[in-house]
This record gives structure tokens, sequence and C-alpha cells, in this order.
């Protein structure tokens, strides 16, 4: 009754039931930690990992009107996610005002002790090695490239931070953000008008790969740095 | 079962590719009344509750800020829509996305009220709709697994195999918590407790349809 292509090995017929079995085993054991777990942010994690669940047993089937199942169901998981954690932020700045000095409390650092080692390497080692990998990210171009310059821009503000020096300030990083962006679809449209310059739109779209990751990474360095100065 | 013995006479087929919409008078008088209570929210003013104040002779009114009550409608505007939408649906994925949107915009029209209470039942809720969410997607996809297609039409002429059963039974467990009826109702009941009644309405109003309607393409499927 279900015509299934000739072609389609039969591993890969044989794989539909395991995966559908660990979506929904993956999805009880996230129910189980919803139950168990008494913190609402974790609760907030915790479904995020039912809804994968709910992408293994769709993506089992494995056809293209599943594929076309799939990105509906992310984009419904995601825009819950986001409205549930609206709901949480709203909440708490109700009670929040509610009660202004409920949450007054000492917030503990991530390095309690001031850093007084006053050494060359101090100075010069994490410029030397966040040039070294910014460089390598942009040697590898791409995903893992954006990665690793990311990883760089990290240690760069992290080591700075570690010392108590401020960290020059990445204004615009949104910015380099959306200029990616428009590298990377504009390659992709070069890709399509004209294949001859494939190459060209190839290191468009690996640039701005590159700097979309690198610029996420970095902004999550940043960030961090940010929450390190709550204090 | 046909859907001719569940909706009446068959009035006409719109085929979109490999999505068939087919109108009976059934799903055409759900969809005109969603689509015209949809109208009357767009057009009416929110309600303003009148409190007791505690420990003075004093009433208090809880009314709705215009920017809370221009969202509220629109996004009142849109789950009826949605509902519309899912009333005349004759996919059974699309019936699911619908589904999850009604969640979704149920969340979204009670989330800028100030009592505390209804949006911890609000977060509540939405926790449930999106644990629900597995098995309600994950139930059309098995159902597309074990027929090989989503279209109403077509599974309402199959004989219903175990897997389709699951599947199934499934979704109807993945219904029911995304309309918040049965045995998921606690923190939703508690949504309703705030002013500016006809939009709180649409969020009762679209969960009956649903379930309605639900009951009509499990009753497709099965039979």
């Amino acid at each position: 009754m279900v015509f299934i292509p000739p072609y389609v090995p039969d591993a890969f017929l044989s794989m539909y039931l395991p995966a559908i079995y660990a979506g929904l085993i993956v999805g009880f054991i996230g129910t189980m930690a919803i139950a168990l777990k008494r913190e609402e942010i974790h609760i907030l994690i915790l479904t995020d990992i039912v809804g994968l669940a709910m992408i293994f047993v769709v993506s089992a089937v494995g056809t293209d009107l599943a594929e076309a199942l799939i990105l509906p169901g992310l984009v419904v998981e995601l825009a819950e996610t986001l409205a549930i954690s609206e709901i949480l932020l709203t909440r708490e700045m109700r009670k929040i005002e509610q009660n202004p000095r409920r949450n007054l409390q000492k917030t503990s650092s991530m390095f309690p002790q001031p850093f007084a080692l006053n050494m060359e390497i101090l100075n010069t080692a994490p410029n030397f090695i966040a040039l070294v990998l910014i460089g390598y990210g942009i040697f590898l171009t791409g995903f893992t490239g954006g990665a690793v310059a990311g990883g760089g821009i990290v240690f760069y503000a992290l080591s700075k931070k570690a010392r108590g020096l401020p960290v020059l300030m990445l204004d615009g990083i949104a910015g380099v953000s959306g200029i990616a962006w428009c590298l990377w679809i504009l390659g992709f449209l070069l890709f399509f008008v004209a294949p001859q310059y494939w190459l060209l739109s190839l290191f468009l779209a690996a640039c701005g790969l590159l700097l979309k990751v690198a610029s996420k990474v970095g902004l999550i360095g940043l960030l961090m740095r940010e929450d390190f100065d709550k204090e | 079962m046909d859907f001719v013995t569940l909706g009446g006479n068959l009035l006409g087929t719109i085929p979109l590719g490999d999505i068939v919409l087919y109108l009976t008078p059934f799903n055409l008088f759900l969809f005109a009344v969603l689509l015209g209570f949809t109208l009357l929210i767009a057009l009416s003013k929110p309600e303003t509750q009148i409190e007791a104040t505690m420990h003075t002779l004093n009433n208090t009114e809880v009314k709705v800020g215009p920017k809370e009550f221009k969202q509220r409608r629109f996004l009142s505007i849109i789950c009826g829509l949605a509902s519309a939408g899912a009333m005349i649906t004759g996919d059974l994925f699309n019936f699911t996305l619908f589904m999850a949107l009604v969640g979704i915009l149920n969340i979204g029209i009670v989330s800028a009220v100030k009592q505390t209470s209804v949006l911890n039942s609000a977060f509540n809720y939405g926790l449930i709709a999106m644990m629900c969410s597995l098995p309600l997607f994950g139930g059309a996809s098995i159902i597309l697994a074990a027929t090989g297609t989503l279209s109403l039409a077509v599974l309402s002429q199959m004989p219903a195999s175990p897997m389709v059963v699951f599947g199934a039974v499934l979704m109807l467990i993945g219904i029911l918590g995304e309309s918040g009826v049965a045995p998921f109702f606690a923190s939703k009941a508690e949504m309703f407790r705030t002013a500016g009644s006809p939009f709180i309405v649409i969020i009762h109003l679209s969960s009956l349809f649903i379930i309605v309607r639900a009951v009509e393409i499990l009753l497709l499927v099965l039979w």
C-alpha cells in the first residue's frame, strides 16, 4: 500500500522503529526529569528536550514530506520556547515591581580573588594566542573557522577580564552579523544566477559564515564578561 | 469513515496539489461561525472588571490599557483565523500546525496581563503545550509513515492498521494537551481570570471548536 522506492536500502527501512522508540524514550526521560525538577528555568530547558524528541519521531519517517514537517515543527517549538520564556520574564518583572528588594542578595564572583601577578607573559601571551586563533579561523573560513575565531575573541576578552583590565568594547557586533548575512545570501544568489563564478560565491558564503559564527561566539564571550561585572 | 457520512453532502473539493480541501456543510458551518466570531472580536471593546477593594468601601476598576488592548486584539484575531483554518483544512499536518499555532496564541493573549497568578498558569499551560507537541506531531508523522499520505480524503478511504491506531491515539493526547481540555485543564482554567472578556473567550472557543474538528478527523482516520 505504501510506496517505497526499490533503491532504498533495507538498513534505512529497519531504522524507522528504533528511531521512533528512541524518540519516545527520550520524551519519556524528559518528562520524568520535568516531574523531578522543581526550578522553573530548568523545567523550561527540559521541555526543550521533549521538543527535540518530537523532531526525532518526525524525522524518522525520512521522506521529503517528513522534511517539510520538520521545519514547521522546529519553528513551532522555537516559538513556544520564546513565548514561555517571555511569560517567565514578565512574571518575574511583575514580582520585582511588587517587591523591589526581593532579589537583592550578594552574588559570588567567578574569580573571588584579584589576580595580583605581574608577569610579562600575562600581557603578551593572551594577545598572541587570540591573534593566532583568529588568523587560523580566517584561514579555515566557514563554520569551523568562525568557531575558532570566535574562541579567540572569547579568550582575549576573558584573559583581559581576569586581570581586571578594561576590555575593548565591540560595539556594532550586530552590524557585523548583518553584513555576514548579506554576504551569505549574496553568495547563494550568485551561485544560482551565475554558476560560472562558483568559487567567488563559495568564498562569499564562507566568509559570511565565518563572520556570523565568530561574531556570535564573540558575543557570547562579551555577554559572559558582562555577567561577571554584575557585582 | 467516509467524510460524507460525517459531514453531510460533499459540496466540492479544492485540489491544491497534494492537499485537497473538501467542503461539507459541517466544515463550512464551523468555519463560518469562527470567522463571524473573529469579526465580532475585531470590532468589540474589552470589558472592564469592577473589583471590591479590601478593607475599604471603594471599588477598583481593572482596565486594559490601549497598548495591551491592541496586542490582545491582534493576537485574538490571528487565533480566530488559525482555528478557522483548522476547521476547513483537509490535511492532517496542517491541522496539527494550526493546533500548535492556537496553543502559542493562547499564551500570547494573556502574556501582557499584570496578575502574576495568571502569568503563572500561562507558564504552566505553555509547558504542557510544549510537551504535548511530541505526541501531536509524532502522531501525525506516524500516521504519515504508516499510510504514506497526510490527505484526509485519502486517509478516510484506507483501513486502519495498528500503527495508524497508535498514531491516532498519540495525536489525541497531543490535541488534549495543546487545547488544554480534560486531564490538562487545571492551569488553563486559571488563565481566564483577568479582564478583557471577548479576547479571553477566544481561548475557550478555539479549543472547543478544535476538539469538535479533532473528533471528526480521528473518526475519518480510524474508521
